[in-house]
């Protein structure tokens, strides 16, 4: 069965290549006879432990279909925002052709005109249905779809399955298990982490408002209002916080750790339970050999049972108003569909954007890769989709938040009132 | 086209009488008047000629952009693909920021005493190696000012990560030993959380990356001093402390007054240092500081006129230090005379 839809899959796209090439204007057929041309591609470094041999196949590939060049420049993730920022001031001859453009920045980008509005060329490739809803809704505004979902990532937990054999602990199922498990962990292993709190880890501590039922934020006639001082957010900020204040599961020097202290922790092994995403148990066993076949993982428990919510993130490839973009399209396709995809996805260890690829990732049954697969599928979560949101992540309101509270500055409620408080002047300034 | 050429370079044998004599050029007065008008253009425009190049190159490099930030912090800038639209809003963006209690309770005494406090152990510290360095001899003196200029050398991330390393709540090496000697409990403190711990920290890393210049600078300036004084002084039973406030700070005070000037102009607008520490990014607003304050307006949250305005602001109040620093260096030069 699945095999057949694959089949047909890829029957449809090469059909529809076939047409787009043959149909309508001479623009549209100059536009995949790419000559003479090169692209510019950006993509951000880290995610892919070595990309270059990935893109120089791409490359080839795309030349021998559409005979244009493309020339990759690698970003870092750090500072990759301001520099879209100041080439987008710059202009069509500053912006790249395509570009990795992370979830939370497609808003802010698209907003100053830069991206192309792809809703019907996907729509026309016959693309749209398979994508992964969240990760398609993340970078549509307004019903305008601005690139094609490439990968993404998701958070669960990551465990010591040994630790938890030896110490006869079951994998949560709620939080009140998480706790005690948390709490056995730390009397029987009290030199590790038993459940890190880490104050910079912005996407630790929203499963858990999530995992409340509580929001972010939420929309209403188009504007935004915080909704992180609810009762509910509130509930779900008080759990997590307190493994550190009151269960004392976390100690004072994770109360600054962002997620690549966790990391280093994981590869000290210093660490028996965590949050830790999809792209995680790989790179630990990666750096710390010890740990192979140690790790287990399962979805973040909810309150009572089920799941919590937890940040679905991931890269959109999307094209900008260049004028090759037409051009540029072609190479999107190419990347995020089929083969490409397929293998971008296995090098990196991010799950592909189409159900198609999804499910035969999840078909696996691998222990490590499911339960991040399930936590995808069925409780993944986008944070608020406006520029002010992006601006809000950037000014850490949410880390600043969590880290008052665990370094008693401030109770939960004042901690998540302040945060709502700089969050509603963000959303307000930017009507 | 002979007398012309006397006259501006004066050294024709005859140039004294030519001058002094007033006998006017017999052949025609009128190419004396041209040649001294000539002259004078020349004085007029050679300097600025000569000075045009660096001229030109710090109008490019500095007072465009500073009129570019000017005009900004009186503006509300949105980028858009192909050039952004500011809308002028006047001085609200200075009003709000002067207005901000964070500006007034946090901003600016973080900047303040920060800075204070980095120059005055940067420049007592610098001096006293200076004065070290002036007393070895030649292979220590290599081997030392090596080790300072590596110091020196250090890019200040990674000379902030190795800080930070060292600082580490629990597992780092002060930790240790404060945790060791019973002054704290390393498992539930975190120095990177709390203002003054945090700013201790960040100073400590400033010091010490900052002190070489000051060491150097001195150095180079404490050779200058002739040995002579110091003899006079010691016969006058004069004692080292009296040696050095009677003779090497008044001698070497223009050196001083440069080295403070600068480490001044840095140790305000220290930036990196502290962005890169654990909650300097902007996750604790206890501890920001001017430059992360601006950082954080513009580029986090996009607001390009309120982190102007913060960058004027460090500006003036930069500008403000500096020339009263300058004008006791003139002062200084003007009794010397």
């Amino acid at each position: 069965m699945k095999r057949r839809v694959i089949a047909a899959g890829i029957a449809l796209t090469l059909g529809l290549t076939a047409t787009a090439c043959g149909e309508g204007s001479g623009d549209e057929e100059s536009a995949t006879d790419g000559k003479g041309k090169t692209l510019t591609v950006w993509i951000m470094e880290g995610t892919n432990p070595d990309a270059r041999p990935f893109f120089k196949e791409a490359a080839a590939a795309f030349k021998k279909k559409t005979g244009a060049d493309i020339k990759v420049e690698y970003q870092q993730w750090a500072t990759g925002q301001k520099k879209f920022t100041t080439a987008i001031e710059g202009g069509a001859d500053q912006v790249p052709d395509v570009a990795e453009v992370g979830t939370t920045w497609v808003p802010q980008f698209a907003e100053t005109g830069a991206l192309v509005d792809v809703t019907g060329k996907v729509k026309e490739s016959g693309l749209g249905d398979d994508l992964v809803e969240g990760l398609k809704d993340a970078g549509t505004l307004d019903g305008k779809q601005y690139g094609m979902p490439w990968y993404a990532g998701v958070r669960s937990i990551v465990y010591r399955k040994d630790l938890f054999e030896k110490h006869d602990i079951k994998p949560p199922t709620n939080w009140k298990e998480l706790t005690a498990a948390a709490r056995t962990l730390k009397e029987k292993e009290p030199d590790k982490v038993a459940f890190p709190v880490a104050g910079g880890a912005e996407m630790f501590a929203t499963a858990f408002i999530w995992g409340a039922g509580g929001e972010l934020a939420t929309e209403k006639g188009g504007k935004w209002k915080s909704a992180i001082n609810s009762p509910k957010s509130v509930e779900g900020i008080e759990y997590y916080t307190g493994l550190a204040t009151k269960e004392k599961l976390s100690p004072a020097k994770v109360n600054t750790w962002t997620e690549k202290e966790v990391g280093d922790a994981w590869n000290k092994g210093q660490i028996s339970m965590a949050i830790g995403g999809n792209w995680t148990p790989k790179a630990i066993v990666e750096a710390n050999p010890d740990l192979k076949g140690k790790l287990g993982a399962i979805p973040i428990p909810g309150k009572d049972g089920g799941m919590s919510r937890s940040f679905l993130g991931g890269s959109y490839l999307s094209t900008f108003n260049t004028e090759n973009k037409d051009l540029a399209w072609e190479f999107v396709k190419l990347l995020t569909t089929g083969e490409f995809a397929a293998k971008w996805a296995e090098q990196t260890n991010y799950f592909p954007g189409q159900n198609s690829e999804l499910e035969k990732v999840a078909a696996k049954k691998d222990p490590l890769v499911e339960p991040f697969a399930k936590q995808m599928l069925e409780a993944g979560a986008t944070v608020p989709k406006t520029k002010a949101y992006g601006e809000i992540q950037a000014s850490q309101v949410v880390p600043g938040m969590i880290q008052s509270i665990l370094s008693g500055k401030a109770s939960v409620q004042e901690a998540a009132d302040k945060a709502a408080k700089d969050m509603d002047a963000i959303f307000a300034k930017d009507e | 086209m002979k007398p012309s050429k006397t006259l501006i370079d004066g050294s024709g044998p005859d140039a004294g009488d030519t001058l002094t004599a007033g006998r006017p050029a017999p052949a025609n007065p009128t190419t004396d008047k041209a040649a001294l008008r000539r002259r004078r253009r020349v004085e007029l425009t050679r300097p600025w000629l000569l000075l045009a190049p660096a001229l030109i190159v710090l109008a490019g490099l500095l007072l465009w952009p500073l009129i570019q930030v000017g005009k900004l912090s009186l503006q509300d800038y949105e980028v858009k693909f192909g050039g952004g639209v500011g809308t002028f809003t006047g001085f609200d963006h200075y009003a709000d920021l002067l207005t901000s209690g964070l500006l007034w309770k946090t901003v600016l005494p973080n900047t303040v005493f920060f800075a204070v406090a980095c120059v005055g152990l940067t420049i007592a510290l610098g001096t006293l190696v200076a004065l070290l360095l002036n007393r070895l001899g030649t292979t220590w003196r290599l081997i030392c000012s090596i080790a300072i200029l590596a110091a020196w050398a250090m890019p200040a991330v990674t000379g902030t990560y190795v800080w930070i390393w060292l600082f580490q709540p629990q597992d780092g090496l002060f930790s240790q030993l404060a945790g060791a000697a019973g002054l704290i409990d390393p498992a539930t403190t975190n120095w990177f959380t709390e203002r003054l711990p945090f700013y201790a920290i960040a100073t400590v890393n400033v010091v010490h990356h900052g002190f070489p210049f000051v060491a150097i600078t001195v150095l180079a300036g404490l050779l200058t001093i002739p040995k002579e004084l110091y003899e006079a002084g010691m016969l006058d039973g004069a004692n080292a402390w009296q040696r050095f406030w009677k003779i090497t700070v008044p001698t070497i005070k223009p050196v001083f007054l440069v080295v403070t000037i600068l480490s001044t102009i840095w140790d305000f607008k220290v930036f990196t240092q502290i962005f890169v520490m654990p909650g300097g990014n902007g996750s604790n607003p206890d501890v920001y500081n001017l430059g992360v304050f601006s950082y954080i307006e513009a580029f986090a949250k996009n607001d390009y006129g309120a982190g102007s305005a913060a960058a004027v602001l460090l500006t003036l109040l930069l500008l403000a230090i500096t020339i009263v620093y300058i004008r006791t260096l003139f002062r200084q030069g003007e009794e010397d005379l």
